[in-house]
């Protein structure tokens, strides 16, 4: 096992922003750690890489207890902040040697390939500052492997970058993990989630759902999902909406699909719609999608 | 060793590619010297003044009496010549007066004695008004006393002073006013690559975002702390070493021989003192802007209120303990005891030590504050 904490907890001024966590990590997992924005995912990720104390509980991470063995645990990891940590003024060459010299590396070729495998060849002598944003990113993660670490932290490494790039940045977390590396990513990108062996799903500072992506997908049993294509107008959407069996509109194009509790069955439902459309109501029962099934959770939890 | 090493040459590499601070350790100081050159002259009061009085009559009380009652000079009495001098060469009193033992003899003698007052030439502001305030002692109220009646004239009083005051200017006899800010000027630039330097350097981090990398990493909070303070050390001690081999070079400012062990320590003590302080700024802050913010809170009462401009003795009272609260003002008091007084050592120990005391306490307070910081 990789990580493993056990009944993690922090407040922030009397708000409990991570709440008796445990989790499990597997090695060579990509686990991804989703949830909405001020879930507690960049707080638990700054806690299982040393950057926040916890309050209570503890971090294993490859069997030792980070609180105790914390100069061993720090050289078997690296963390990519979502800021990436990289000095303006300083070239892309001074940057990595930089980390290198404070992981105590003295291995010249080593930075060469880094930053060839990168990409970041041509930049050697250009100030960071000046790079577009994906270089910047790609010498951050090269400055984050620098030492060669077991395990590698990633807090949004994708966040706000076009789909392409999107795509090259998990080539190279595929890379990384056919090379025996564990990665930890958090992600508020529910199609980011497929990508990763393992997802967790976390809101107010909990867990609320952890397994592979299509386990979790197929784990919602007291809700239904149902595709209506014939086309409707607002009046109905706010009927819907208002419905306390009803739990989620999402429009995607002509599709509107309706999540539904089970105490609502489907003819149920046709006449409800029914008012509102003129001719035949088009309702096919379909598959939850992840983003369905996380919304779903959620509202579980709070009621 | 290597993440120090580390640290070090990013800081400099840093340094070396910010036009901003280049230009501020350049520029600032030209400005501070044309400031300096226009400083206002404030009146003093309560200066000390240790005397001897080896005739103690009814004509010498006279004018010990009316001194007094000018209200100006403090007097207190001190047991020889030697030690009057010795005690404006402390920083003890900022003038003396000596009156020797035929002072009512030789005025009953009409033989004109002399009577000789010293004043402390190192600030010559202060020396300008002591010595406009010594006319107290030969005005009417105590020569009107004094006159005696010429034996072989009969109406005539003779119109020759009763006695005569010799005022002797110790230290800066010349009272160059370049001796009298120069070596503060040293302090209040070192005082600007310091505070500023180390001020913004841990901030900075935070700002960027690599301090939290950083803490990743296994480096210690102690290799970090070394890291970044010694290139701003080491920057402050040649800065320091400079100046005064500016001053002496340009200026003719003495630097005795003697004085150079007690200048390195100095410098030790208040780069040490400059740079703890800077280094609190900075974990306390929250943005760059703050830190100069408060590094400018500062300098400017450290520059006004520390004795390099207006002597202490000429601010309001409740402003002088201000003033020794400042590490500035210990600095200045050393340096020119050193530079132009050829004070005592012994009589600097209390100055050194507040300067070592600020430089532990600040150490202290920044490690305690990056510890909270980290949680």
């Amino acid at each position: 096992m990789m990580i493993l904490t056990q009944q993690l907890s922090k407040t922030y001024n009397d708000h409990s922003v991570v709440d008796d966590l445990t989790l499990e990590v597997q090695r060579g997992e990509i686990f991804g750690l989703l949830g909405p924005n001020a879930a507690g995912k960049s707080t638990t990720i700054r806690m299982l890489a040393g950057i926040v104390r916890p309050e209570s509980g503890s971090v294993y991470i490859d069997g030792k207890d980070l609180r105790k063995s914390t100069d061993l645990v720090k050289k078997q990891i690296g963390y990519l902040s979502q800021h990436f940590g990289l000095y303006a003024e300083l070239s892309v060459l001074e940057n990595i040697r930089f980390y290198a010299d404070i992981y105590g590396i003295d291995d010249e070729p080593r930075l060469i390939y880094l930053l060839k495998k990168y990409g970041l060849s041509t930049f050697s002598d250009t100030r960071s500052e000046k790079l577009s944003g994906g270089y910047q990113r790609r010498l951050a993660l090269a400055c984050a492997l620098v030492h060669d670490p077991k395990l590698l932290f990633l807090d949004e490494p994708t966040a706000g970058i076009d789909p392409v790039t999107r795509k090259r940045i998990w080539d190279i977390f595929y890379d990384l993990r056919s090379e025996g590396k564990t990665l930890f990513v958090t992600t508020h990108y529910m199609e980011e989630a497929e990508r990763c062996s393992v997802i967790a799903f976390m809101n107010h500072g909990k867990i609320i759902a952890q397994g592979a992506p299509n386990a979790i997908q197929n784990s919602l049993s007291d809700h239904n999902v149902y595709a209506l294509r014939s086309s409707f107008d607002q009046q109905m959407l706010k009927v819907l909406d208002q419905h306390k069996d009803i739990v989620l509109l999402n429009q995607l194009g002509h599709v509107l699909r309706i999540m539904t509790k089970f105490s609502l069955q489907e003819d149920q439902l046709r006449s409800l719609i029914q008012p509102y459309i003129d001719g035949e109501v088009i309702l096919q029962r379909t598959e939850a999608n992840l983003e369905e099934v996380f919304i779903a959770l959620t509202q579980e939890k709070e009621i | 060793m290597s993440a120090i090493k580390a640290i070090f040459k990013k800081e400099l590499l840093q340094l070396k590619r910010d036009p901003r601070l280049i230009g501020f350790i350049v520029f600032m100081p030209i400005l501070l010297l044309i400031l300096f050159g226009y400083a206002l002259k404030l009146e003093p009061e309560d200066v000390k003044m240790a005397y001897l009085d080896e005739d103690s009559s009814y004509f010498t009380n006279l004018i010990k009496t009316n001194i007094w009652m000018e209200g100006y000079f403090e007097l207190y009495e001190v047991d020889s010549k030697a030690e009057i001098i010795e005690e404006i060469r402390s920083g003890r009193a900022k003038a003396g007066l000596y009156i020797a033992k035929d002072f009512s003899k030789r005025l009953s003698e009409n033989d004109q004695p002399h009577l000789q007052f010293y004043v402390d030439g190192t600030m010559p502001s202060l020396t300008t008004a002591m010595k406009n305030k010594s006319s107290s002692i030969t005005d009417d109220t105590v020569t009107g006393n004094m006159y005696f009646l010429d034996a072989d004239s009969k109406n005539v009083v003779i119109a020759k002073e009763p006695f005569i005051m010799d005022t002797e200017v110790l230290f800066n006899p010349d009272e160059i006013e370049t001796w009298f800010f120069l070596p503060g000027i040293v302090g209040v630039l070192i005082m600007q690559v310091a505070l500023i330097l180390a001020g913004i350097s841990v901030v900075r981090e935070k700002e960027s975002n690599t301090l939290e990398q950083l803490i990743v990493t296994p480096m210690s909070k102690s290799q970090f702390v070394i890291g970044k303070t010694l290139p701003y050390i080491i920057i402050s001690l040649f800065e320091f070493i400079f100046i005064l081999f500016l001053g002496w070079a340009v200026f003719e400012l003495p630097v005795p021989p003697a004085s150079y062990g007690y200048l390195l320590l100095l410098a030790l003590d208040y780069v040490g003192a400059m740079i703890a302080m800077g280094l609190f700024i900075s974990m306390i802050s929250q943005t760059q802007q703050q830190a100069m913010f408060m590094a400018v809170f500062i300098m400017i009462p450290s520059i006004l209120l520390s004795g390099l401009i207006f002597p202490i003795e000429a601010m309001p009272h409740f402003i002088q303990p201000v003033s020794y609260l400042l590490p500035f003002t210990y600095f200045v008091e050393i340096i020119r005891g050193l530079l132009i007084k050829g004070t005592l050592i012994a009589d600097l120990a209390v100055d050194y030590l507040a300067l070592f005391g600020y430089m532990t306490l600040f150490t202290v307070l920044s490690i305690w504050r990056f510890k909270k910081y980290l949680n």
